[in-house]
């Protein structure tokens, strides 16, 4: 036991002090040193005894005694000794301020630090001022600058002692540490070699010290010996043992871990209290999941050390601990503790890191951003972080700033697949062929690397495919997800071998009977969660191939195993409501409000179903729930509410103009809200722009709908056949009838295959309006080809035909064929008007039979007439024949004369010439006669023209005699005409009204089909419009039940006028001057008086 | 199984032609084509090269439908102003001009023996029998009311008859209406059996199969082909495929597959096997309103033929094969 004797003054004597037996209270020692007047140098050895024991306060009293002034008197010729005393006290308050240094957090702890320092400076400054030269000094004023951070100045204090003395080797390891802190690292080295040279048995320290400035220039294995050698010479050094953990550690392989964590544990057994080993252990423990040990050993560190940086990470260690269990908040506080206690971002860029997700998982996307970027500007080529601010910048919608980072991400690392998978979910909504692009080159990496394509990027790729209509691609891509199955037995057509009860058929689309006969025969009927939505959208795919019947058993399949899946009752609703099966397809809907009796979608659906099932009452309510169930937000609902609204003021057929302009304006204003909440609705543009046409604001309208058909023919998903249509009725109402008929067929090819009769209807009125009646018949046949049991449409057909006639016959110009052609048309309106007479008997159709009849008797009338004109004409044209034939007999008479005359003339030429060849023979001399005779012969040529201009005489008086009888044929079409003008002055007064009716019609009927907008369901309601003209004609019989006589007239007028516009009187009536028969049929104009 | 375009003759007609069928071949002539226009004439053509043989006229209003009597020796056509006239084939000459007022005519069909006429009678919810021997009206088959407190215009309206069908023993006839609903009389009680349901969209076509007499295919505007067991009254089979309306429906004389025309503008061929489309011809421009299979004749026809008609104004031949 080491034990220190002081000297007893004036004796020989000693007191011994057992230096582990030193007094708790430090006066009791000091009186002995005071009494004894013991020498300095023994305060000191026991000032320091007390310091080893931690008795820092004891330790301080006798220092303070010591380097009190009466010491300073009484021992005034020790000077080292006084010097050391100072010293040791500078030394001391250097530590407490360097300890303060490290407890930066409070102000209070920050001024006595200050005091701590000053304390230190005044002691140095005194041990100066006993001897400026005493190198000790000046080595413990350079710690107190290196503790203050003044490196600069420490370095230039411990200069000063080593030019005195190269080798004072506290000078060198003070340097030393200066230049370390400087960062030269090398110098700091060369220091340390010296110190080592100079003092070969200097602690550990100088070795770790080595140690460190090795590792700091990368010279590893070095380094290694270095702290080994440390660790040599002190097992128990636990600075060299933490140094070579992390050694160990870094390079990041197991058995290296291993080995660093062993270490790491007996530095921790040696010392308890080390931060650094604490924080290593901490990380450890961290990824091997032990939670609670990292909170206590991050705990303990944060409790022992000061160090800045040492703290951080323990709060790091926390603070990722508490993240991986979830707490954001509090591993959110730990960051930003750990954070503050960095200096600069690039000493320990971890927590930043975390701080960012943590902040991006609360939402606090600003903040993320900013702790994100931090991390970016010292690792410019970290994808995790490129990706994160990748997300931030899509959350905060800068969508293409977020695609750059992504974009920069991917290429960063063009083989890590999830980068590329986050690319394309990126890009999904905002470009899909890129997207498409990412998630392909996603799937090529994974396959590269062996690993197993996620079911979800597949998906992915195969939705892409999808939109981008490249279908076959989309089912392999689909198929490829799927794998092996249930689904590939079903699809394989297999399971036709089930027949159904045709009876029970109605129901084939809730039929589940199929898949329990499957499990009966031994097949598993499993569907794995994961490929629900795979299998769904494989269903949509061919339903898009317009396999229904598969589609339709992969939903069913679906809603077998997971019979909460909502959208698949609503598909298979869709369905049956394309095929028009309304009941099944309600009831289909009606499971899925069973799930969920708020959905939006199946609501505005069910709504839909009631209203083409003519519930109107029951469609508002259930828009209503639609739209509350949205909160109003769901456009869909509420464009059909605006829809309904529409329907209803034109729908009642007692027309109440007050309570149709309510419900137009109520229709516009719903229309109007969708276009406030989405500015680019195209369904809400287009029902504005029809309640806009309706009240006669065509230029307005026309604008309108231009617009949302240029909109709509951008997009593959949007079909929009009614704005077609309602352009075309804009066109129709403001006489551009060429524009119109052009705008109709094409719509009528574009979205219906030819097929719908409601288009052809219209069609055929604008053919009417511009009086092309053939055209308008053959698209009424047409038209009842389509749809046969549409009666309306036969009796348009007539009534196109009895125009047709009348205004034939009104012409001045008629030629006989004209006037057969009349007549063979009025023999078929008779025969069309009078079936549907027949007809009426049976109540098949809800025309009224009298006036069918007016029009049947009207038609046969002007057959009659037309059969004159047709005799007439047919006499005329006989006539013609006759005299042309006359002509003709005259001209081959005149012919016959001529031939004749010429053979006369040949012959008697014949004649002359024998006569002159006999001449010739015999008088020679006559040459001048015959000459004379040459001549006589062409003058006869000259002559043979003549019967041709007899002709031509002839042709012309034929003209001027047919001139004479077109005036004969005015005189009785002027009668015919003013027939029909009557006819039309009597039915022209209801027909005004009712023309705007009419019109009204076609555009509600148009508009049936607006609601069907973005389609989360995708119904498609191409038959809409086809229902719509059925529904339309179901609803002229309803109102045909009561037999009031007028209303039904009503009815049928205003069916047929459709076509029977009131024509503008052409005044073209210089013939009405000629003479009228105003007996012509007084009965005929009685019947229509009755109108 | 598949079909070979043959011929194709544009402008076959001058306006969008309705309706097509084979005339069996005779003694002294083979198989010809009838096929029926909204120009309102009924035209002769011979295979393969679609030779003109002879136009008829006298019709008014478009020509709906044609039907050749299995003997070749006479055949019916229909047109929309309801006047059904039987001609002879080879001479043209006028044998009978048919009507049932009000009731309006659809497609017709003979009976296997040729001894029936079964014309579809519209909005009579009928089918009409005409003997033809006699030209006289024998039976009219009418599909009752569906039960209920009110036998509204409405439900009348919907069971318009479209289509006829005889089953190949003539003992059975098939019509389909608008409203989707298919009913099977019996032929020699002239009673109705039952209805056969499934669509819910005007069946506009149906045939039997010729080498199962309990076998019906009916095309639907839903799109679908469905097959029936007309006896039992179960569904057999659902074929979708058609983006549009299927407008006609015929089966191939071996009974190993169907043909379709359908307003999407394609001829399909379906295999019975697979129930599947195996084949889509997508020639004609507008949509197809006829398909018809030339029957097998005795004097040696060459392979099989299909011939379809279209709105396109055109006349298109296939090898069936």
């Amino acid at each position: 036991m080491a034990c220190v004797y002081i000297p007893v003054q004036n004796s020989e004597e000693e007191v011994r002090v057992a230096l582990d037996q030193l007094p708790r209270d430090a006066s009791d020692i000091l009186d002995i040193l005071k009494a004894e007047q013991a020498p300095l140098d023994l305060w000191l050895i026991i000032a320091r005894e007390y310091f080893k024991q931690g008795k820092i306060e004891q330790f301080r009293q006798i220092l303070e005694e010591g380097s009190s002034p009466e010491i300073d008197e009484y021992y005034a010729e020790v000077r080292y000794e006084r010097i050391a005393i100072l010293n040791a006290l500078g030394a001391y308050y250097t530590y407490l301020g360097k300890i303060e240094t490290k407890n930066r957090k409070i102000e209070t702890k920050h001024r006595e630090k200050e005091e701590h320092f000053i304390m230190a400076t005044q002691y140095y400054n005194k041990a100066s001022r006993i001897d400026v030269h005493e190198p000790s000094t000046w080595v413990g004023k350079g710690q107190l600058l290196l503790a203050k951070g003044e490196v600069e100045q420490a370095s230039s204090a411990f200069k000063i002692v080593l030019d005195a003395d190269r080798d004072n080797v506290p000078a060198l390891l003070g340097q030393a540490c200066a230049e370390f802190n400087r960062g030269r690292f090398s110098d700091s080295l060369e220091l340390y070699k010296r110190a080592l040279q100079v003092y070969p048995d200097c602690p550990g320290a100088v070795r770790l010290g080595i140690g460190l400035c090795r590792y700091k220039l990368g010279q590893f294995e070095k380094a290694r010996r270095a702290f080994q050698r440390a660790l040599q010479l002190d097992p128990e050094n636990v600075e060299a043992l933490v140094a070579l953990a992390i050694m160990d550690l870094h390079p990041n392989e197991a058995s290296g871990i291993r080995k660093g964590m062993q270490k790491m544990q007996r530095a921790f057994e040696i010392y308890p209290y080390c931060a650094m080993a604490l924080n290593y252990l901490a990380n450890h423990f961290f990824f091997t999941g032990q939670h609670f040990l990292v909170e206590q050993l991050t705990e303990t560190a944060l409790a022992v050390t000061n160090h800045g940086p040492t703290k951080s990470h323990s709060y790091y260690n926390l603070a990722r601990s508490y993240h991986s269990k979830g707490d954001y908040e509090k591993s959110g506080l730990y960051y930003m503790a750990s954070v503050k206690e960095i200096n600069k971002p690039h000493e320990f860029i971890f927590p930043y890191y975390g701080l960012g997700q943590v902040q991006l998982k609360l939402g606090d996307f600003r903040s993320a951003l900013t702790n994100f970027e931090k991390v970016l500007e010292i690792y410019p080529d970290n994808c995790e972080t490129l990706k994160s601010l990748g997300h931030i910048y899509v959350q905060l919608g800068q969508i293409e700033k977020g695609q750059e980072f992504m974009k920069k991400a991917a290429k960063i690392d063009a083989r890590d697949a999830e980068a590329f998978t986050d690319l394309g979910e990126l890009l999904i909504s905002s470009d899909t062929s890129a997207a498409l692009e990412a998630f392909k080159t996603a799937r090529t990496l994974m396959k590269k690397g062996g690993q197993e394509v996620p079911i979800e990027v597949l998906n992915n790729i195969g939705v892409l495919h999808f939109e981008k209509e490249e279908f076959e691609l989309a089912q392999q891509v689909f198929m490829e997800a799927l794998g092996d199955g249930i689904w590939l037995t079903l699809l394989d057509n297999k399971v036709n071998i089930y027949a159904i009860d045709a009876s029970a058929s109605i129901l084939q689309y809730k039929d589940m009977q199929l898949f329990r006969r499957l499990e009966e025969d031994g097949h598993s009927v499993e569907l794995p969660w994961n490929k629900v939505t795979v299998l769904f959208n494989l269903a949509r795919l061919l339903e898009q191939f317009n396999n229904t019947e598969a589609a339709s058993i992969l939903y069913r399949v679906i809603l077998f195993k997971y019979p909460d899946y909502i959208d698949a009752y609503l598909r298979l609703a869709a369905i049956s409501k394309a095929r028009n099966n309304l009941q099944l397809s309600i009831e289909l809907v009606n499971e899925a409000l069973k799930v969920n009796g708020k959905y939006p979608t199946a609501l505005s659906m069910l709504g839909d179903l009631e209203l083409k099932n003519d519930d109107w009452v029951k469609a508002k309510e259930t828009f209503r729930a639609a739209s509350d169930a949205t909160d109003g937000k769901d456009s869909y609902a509420t464009l059909s509410l605006g829809n309904w609204n529409y329907y209803a003021a034109l729908r009642n057929e007692k027309r109440a103009p007050k309570l149709e302009a309510t419900h137009l304006e109520k229709a516009k204003e719903l229309y109007t809200r969708v276009l406030i909440q989405h500015t680019s609705n195209l369904y809400a543009a287009n029902g504005a722009g029809v309640v806009l046409a309706e009240k006669g604001h065509f230029d307005v309208s026309k604008d309108i709908f231009t617009q949302v058909q240029e909109a709509a023919s951008g997009s593959v998903f949007v079909q929009m056949a009614d704005v077609w249509i309602n352009l075309a009725h804009v066109y129709f109402a403001q006489g551009n009838f060429a524009l119109a008929v052009k705008m109709y067929q094409n719509c009528l090819r574009k979205f219906y295959h030819n097929t719908d009769a409601q288009i052809l209807l219209y069609l055929a009125r604008t053919h009417y309006e511009a009086e092309q009646w053939q055209d308008c018949k053959k698209t009424l046949l047409r038209a009842i080809h389509l749809a046969p049991s549409n009666y309306t449409l036969r009796f348009d057909a007539g009534v196109a035909m009895q125009k047709f006639s009348a205004s034939t016959l009104q012409k001045t110009k008629r030629t006989a064929d004209e006037v057969r052609s009349t007549v063979a048309e009025l023999e078929n309106a008779v025969r069309v008007f009078s079936q549907l007479s027949a007809g009426s008997n049976l109540h098949l159709h809800g025309f009224d039979e009298k006036k069918i009849n007016t029009h049947v008797e009207y038609c046969k009338h002007l057959l009659e007439a037309a059969k004159v004109h047709r005799e007439a004409a047919e006499r005329e044209e006989q006539q013609n024949r006759q005299r042309q034939e006359a002509a003709r007999q005259v001209a081959l008479a005149e012919e016959a004369r001529r031939k004749a005359e010429e053979q006369k003339k040949y012959l008697l030429e014949k004649r002359k010439q024998e006569d002159e060849q006999k001449r010739v023979r015999q008088l020679e001399e006559n040459f001048e006669r015959v000459k004379e005779q040459w001549k006589s012969s062409t003058s006869a040529s000259k002559r043979r023209e003549r019967p041709e201009n007899d002709d031509e005489e002839g042709g012309h008086s034929e003209k001027r005699r047919r001139k004479g009888g077109k005036r004969k044929r005015k005189d009785k079409s002027s009668r015919s005409r003013y027939e029909t003008q009557e006819e039309e002055a009597d039915m022209m007064d209801d027909q005004d009204e009712l023309e705007d009716e009419d019109a009204n019609m076609n555009y509600r009927e148009t508009t049936h089909q607006m609601d069907d907008q973005d389609d989360a369901a995708g119904e498609n309601a191409q038959d809409l419009l086809a229902a719509a003209g059925l529904e339309d004609s179901d609803a002229e019989d309803e109102m045909a039940a009561p037999s009031s006589t007028a209303v039904r007239r009503r009815q049928a007028l205003s069916e047929s006028d459709d076509d029977e516009q009131p024509n503008p009187i052409r005044d073209n009536t210089d013939s009405d001057g000629e003479v009228r028969d105003d007996n012509d049929k007084p009965d005929e104009d009685a019947g229509l008086d009755d109108d | 199984m598949k079909l070979a375009g043959l011929k194709s003759t544009e402008n076959a007609h001058d306006e969008s032609v309705w309706a097509a069928t084979w005339v069996p071949a005779t003694d002294n002539r083979p198989a010809l084509l009838l096929t029926g226009s909204l120009d309102e004439t009924v035209k002769l053509w011979r295979a393969d090269e679609l030779d003109l043989e002879r136009t008829n006229t006298g019709h008014c209003l478009g020509v709906v439908s044609v039907a050749a009597h299995p003997s070749g020796v006479i055949a019916a056509s229909a047109s929309l102003d309801s006047f059904v006239r039987v001609f002879d084939v080879d001479t043209n000459a006028s044998i009978a001009t048919l009507e049932a007022p009000p009731s309006e005519v659809w497609q017709m069909q003979f009976d296997p023996k040729g001894t029936t006429l079964a014309v579809a009678g519209g909005g009579s919810a009928s089918v009409k029998l005409w003997d033809t021997a006699t030209w006289k009206l024998i039976a009219s088959l009418s599909i009752p009311r569906p039960e209920g407190p009110k036998p509204s215009d409405k439900s009348n309206s919907k069971k318009f008859v479209l289509s006829v069908a005889w089953s190949p023993d003539g003992r059975r006839l098939a019509c389909g209406s608008m409203d989707g609903t298919i009913s099977v009389f019996d032929v020699a009680r002239a009673k109705f059996m039952h209805h056969l349901e499934g669509h819910s969209m005007p069946v506009r076509s149906l045939v039997y199969s010729p080498i199962d007499a309990r076998v019906l295919f009916s095309a639907s505007d839903d799109t679908h082909v469905h097959m029936y067991d007309a006896e039992g009254k179960s569904l057999v089979g659902a074929m979708s495929g058609h983006t549009s309306w299927v407008l006609s429906v015929d089966v191939s004389p071996d009974g190993a597959a169907i043909a379709t025309g359908s307003s999407d503008r394609t001829v399909r061929l379906w295999d019975l096997s697979m129930r599947a489309a195996v084949q889509t011809m997508s020639n004609h421009t507008d949509q197809v309103w006829g398909v018809s299979f030339r029957p097998v004749g005795c004097n040696g026809n060459r392979g099989g033929r299909l011939a379809s008609v279209s709105d396109d104004k055109s006349i298109s031949l296939y090898g069936y094969s």
